[in-house]
């Protein structure tokens, strides 16, 4: 006999355009990058179809790194000064989130979850932030309590700002000035959270019915639930998986920046463009829309920058 | 031989003499058999003519121009150590063996790699590998040859048990230095050598046959390409274009034609090269288009490119697994154990264990980024656990290996004293499917208190002879 262990899903379909360009001050002789811009299976999200694009033209080779993110390494061997990298798709994402019991965070400590997103990372030093987080928890040990008050304590404590801080911020730096943007905030609540032994990791991606930029949030371990997110810089709990596309998880946004890389040039990087919009539509974009999309992008003058530029464009509301 | 007489010869650091196999003399201070005549030939000479004589084979190094430099434009001399290591038979046997398994396995490897893919190493490894490129998938070189030149480094516990450390497989250097330190020492110390049946060996004759057997043309137009004066092996580079009599170019001296193949500006006419024995890795810096020509099978590149992807240390990790998978063998040489921290076990095991591992950056080279943890302060612990758990995917663990020393002489005491040695051999595998070991290899030296014998930290080389 078969049970029917759950009602069936409920998903809405969307499609999103991811758009970034680079300039450069001289010829650049190869440019080699890892780009991390297809929507991660599971967790909410399916059926994702995909394509990514470069100018110029690049060969690439596709594998799965050790978070199980798709990423596409990609080499450029054609001499330039733009580089453009693109991605266009659709998928499926589920409109809710799934019901979660609350537990002792206790109960969490030998998985295996555990041994990796509770340590240091790049960003995020736990060890840096141990009585903060212990004052914002203040006493408690259930899992879902913890993490709320954490995300909560974020969104109202540190202001929205755009400028003053850097792809290379770290989460002490930014509880040290109150300020900062979606990155920020979230590793700032994942060191605290790994603080209080909560295996948390950093999500990339973006946010549905919006033009604008990469967006990044907390996904948290539950034992039962698996990974379950949680958003600081909009102070939401449990959001449902339809509000975002994610591409990538990882330990901090080292790990899951949307493109990484080199490049060999006399020059330098000059400046960025990036570009991203996600909607409630089945159409799967092209490389067409793409650059249309990216030509309404604002330009960043980049002083010391490589590809792995943060994604800024100043008029946003979050 | 009594103890007391080589006592006498080694009056410094006794102490560490003995914790690990000396190649010269065993723990009791009897001389090891094959070392009987040079040891002989180095008590009849006496130290302070041994010193005078010194003194002169190191201003031979530096007016022979002998140089490796540690950073560009800073100029030095290539030290070295002209007592020369003896390699007793029975070792070579093991080690030719065990060399040719591996440049073998990891050419098959790489042919699998950008053709049909691979199942041995696992994906993220080989894609975030900075020397893995994607434009050679695909691709076949010449006779299926990835590896032309192959230097793999050895380490001796002692007792003909030999360990491999790491494989070099993008630029291999050193085997100028291998010649060199044979040459002068074979002119300048003849009386080193009596009595004793060394093994030759053509490098020539293997190096311009490999050439020749990647190409149609019968007599092959071959170039050195240098990456110029201010390379770190720049004596290398000036020391082969002689020894195998071809050209030394630099990249502005070649030029992609119209046709697609590669050119030679020379005072009579421009001449269309072969094969490029190619002494830099970013070629569309140096000659551009050449990659592109290279993969249109217009020019032959030795090494092939993106060789450097089985450079990376976590590569390293499986290649025994190569050598059973492709060949059909067991490995002939063991390898040290290594553990890689991008895995959750391995990485409990290393941080557990720190004190007693060897941690290598994966894409480092010349014993840079090589920290032996049982020769370092506990202070260093802390910062190197930090730095293995931010970033476990730029790292290996390798065991510490208590590997063999060998006599040095000092002349400010004037005495012999024991410092590590390794040994890097190289080989030669050809288009019609042959390898060539050359016997021996170049033998390098640890600074004093340090198993880092690479030349770019510092240590010396050192000339070593297989004996019959």
């Amino acid at each position: 006999m078969q049970t029917n262990v759950g009602s069936p899903i409920e998903t809405v379909t969307v499609s999103f355009i991811y758009a970034v360009r680079y300039g450069y001050s001289d010829t650049v002789i190869h440019n080699d990058n890892q780009i991390r811009i297809f929507p991660r299976y599971g967790e909410g999200q399916f059926d994702s179809q995909t394509e990514v694009w470069s100018i110029p033209f690049g060969r690439g080779a596709d594998f799965k790194d050790r978070f199980g993110n798709q990423v596409r390494r990609l080499r450029v061997v054609e001499p330039h000064t733009n580089f453009i990298v693109a991605a266009g798709g659709n998928l499926r994402v589920a409109t809710e989130s799934p019901a979660v019991a609350d537990l002792p965070i206790s109960q969490l400590a030998d998985l295996a979850e555990s041994f990796e997103f509770t340590s240091v990372s790049p960003l995020v030093d736990p060890d840096s932030l141990r009585e903060a987080a212990a004052d914002i928890a203040s006493g408690n040990h259930q899992l879902l309590v913890t993490v709320k008050a954490v995300i909560e304590w974020v969104y109202r404590n540190i202001v929205y700002k755009r400028g003053t801080t850097s792809v290379g911020t770290t989460a002490d730096q930014v509880l040290a000035s109150s300020e900062g943007v979606c990155q920020d905030k979230t590793h700032l609540s994942l060191g605290m959270l790994r603080a209080l032994q909560v295996p948390c990791r950093y999500a990339s991606g973006l946010i549905t019915g919006q033009t604008g930029e990469t967006h990044s949030w907390v996904e948290f371990f539950h034992p039962e639930q698996g990974w379950l997110r949680a958003d600081p810089t909009r102070g939401i709990m449990l959001p449902p998986p339809s509000h975002y596309v994610k591409f990538g998880v990882g330990r901090d946004y080292t790990d899951v920046s949307p493109v990484t890389g080199s490049f060999l040039s006399t020059g330098g990087a000059k400046d960025i463009a990036a570009i991203a919009d996600v909607r409630f539509d089945f159409a799967r974009p092209t490389l067409r829309d793409a650059l249309d999309l990216l030509n309404s992008a604002y330009t960043v003058r980049n002083e010391t920058g490589s590809p792995g530029y943060p994604l800024e464009r100043p008029e946003r509301d979050r | 031989m009594p103890l007391g007489k080589v006592i006498s010869l080694t009056v410094a650091t006794e102490s560490t003499a003995l914790k690990f196999y000396n190649e010269w003399h065993d723990t009791e201070g009897q001389l090891r058999p094959h070392y009987n005549g040079l040891h002989e030939a180095v008590l009849s000479m006496g130290f302070e003519s041994l010193a005078q004589r010194w003194n002169h084979a190191q201003r031979q190094v530096h007016l022979d121009g002998v140089t490796f430099y540690l950073d560009p434009g800073h100029y030095r001399n290539m030290p070295t150590d002209f007592l020369p290591r003896v390699i007793p038979p029975g070792h070579w046997e093991t080690i030719a063996a065990g060399v040719e398994q591996r440049i073998r396995a990891i050419n098959h490897f790489l042919v699998g790699l950008y053709n049909d893919g691979q199942d041995v190493v696992p994906d993220e490894v080989i894609y975030t590998s900075q020397h893995f490129y994607p434009e050679v998938q695909g691709f076949r070189p010449p006779k299926d040859v990835f590896v032309h030149i192959y230097g793999v480094d050895l380490v001796h516990m002692g007792d003909g048990r030999y360990v491999v450390l790491e494989d070099n497989l993008r630029i291999p250097s050193g085997i100028s230095y291998q010649l060199k330190s044979l040459a002068m020492t074979a002119e300048l110390f003849p009386e080193f050598a009596a009595g004793y049946d060394i093994l030759p060996y053509d490098i020539r004759e293997a190096y311009l046959g490999m050439f020749r057997s990647l190409t149609e043309n019968p007599d092959p137009v071959c170039v050195l390409l240098t990456d110029g004066k201010y390379g770190s092996a720049f004596f290398e580079h000036r020391y082969l274009s002689d020894f195998l009599d071809i050209p030394l170019v630099e990249g502005p001296d070649l030029y992609v034609g119209p046709d697609g193949y590669v050119y030679a500006r020379t005072l009579d006419a421009d001449v269309r090269v072969d094969v490029i024995y190619r002494r830099v890795e970013d070629l569309d810096l140096f000659v551009p288009g050449l990659g592109e020509a290279y993969l249109n099978g217009k020019v032959v590149l030795v090494n092939g490119v993106g060789t450097g992807t089985a450079d990376d240390k976590l590569v390293f990790l499986s290649v025994p697994e190569m050598i059973e998978q492709y060949l059909g063998q067991t490995p002939v040489l063991e390898q040290a154990r290594s553990y890689n921290p991008a895995e959750p076990d391995s990485r409990r095991y290393i941080l557990e264990n720190l004190e007693n591992l060897v941690i290598k950056t994966r894409q480092g080279y010349g014993g840079l980024g090589v920290y032996v943890m049982p020769d370092l302060g506990e202070g260093y612990k802390a910062r190197v656990a930090n730095n293995i758990l931010q970033n476990p995917l730029m790292f290996i663990a390798q065991e510490t290996l208590d590997f063999s020393q060998h006599m040095v002489f000092n002349k400010e005491i004037p005495a012999l004293e024991p410092q590590h040695v390794d040994l890097r051999v190289f080989a030669v595998q050809s288009g019609d499917g042959s390898v060539s070991v050359f016997p021996g290899g170049l033998t390098r030296v640890a600074q004093k208190g340090s198993r880092i014998t690479n030349n770019s930290s510092g240590g010396l080389c050192k000339p070593t002879w297989v004996v019959r």
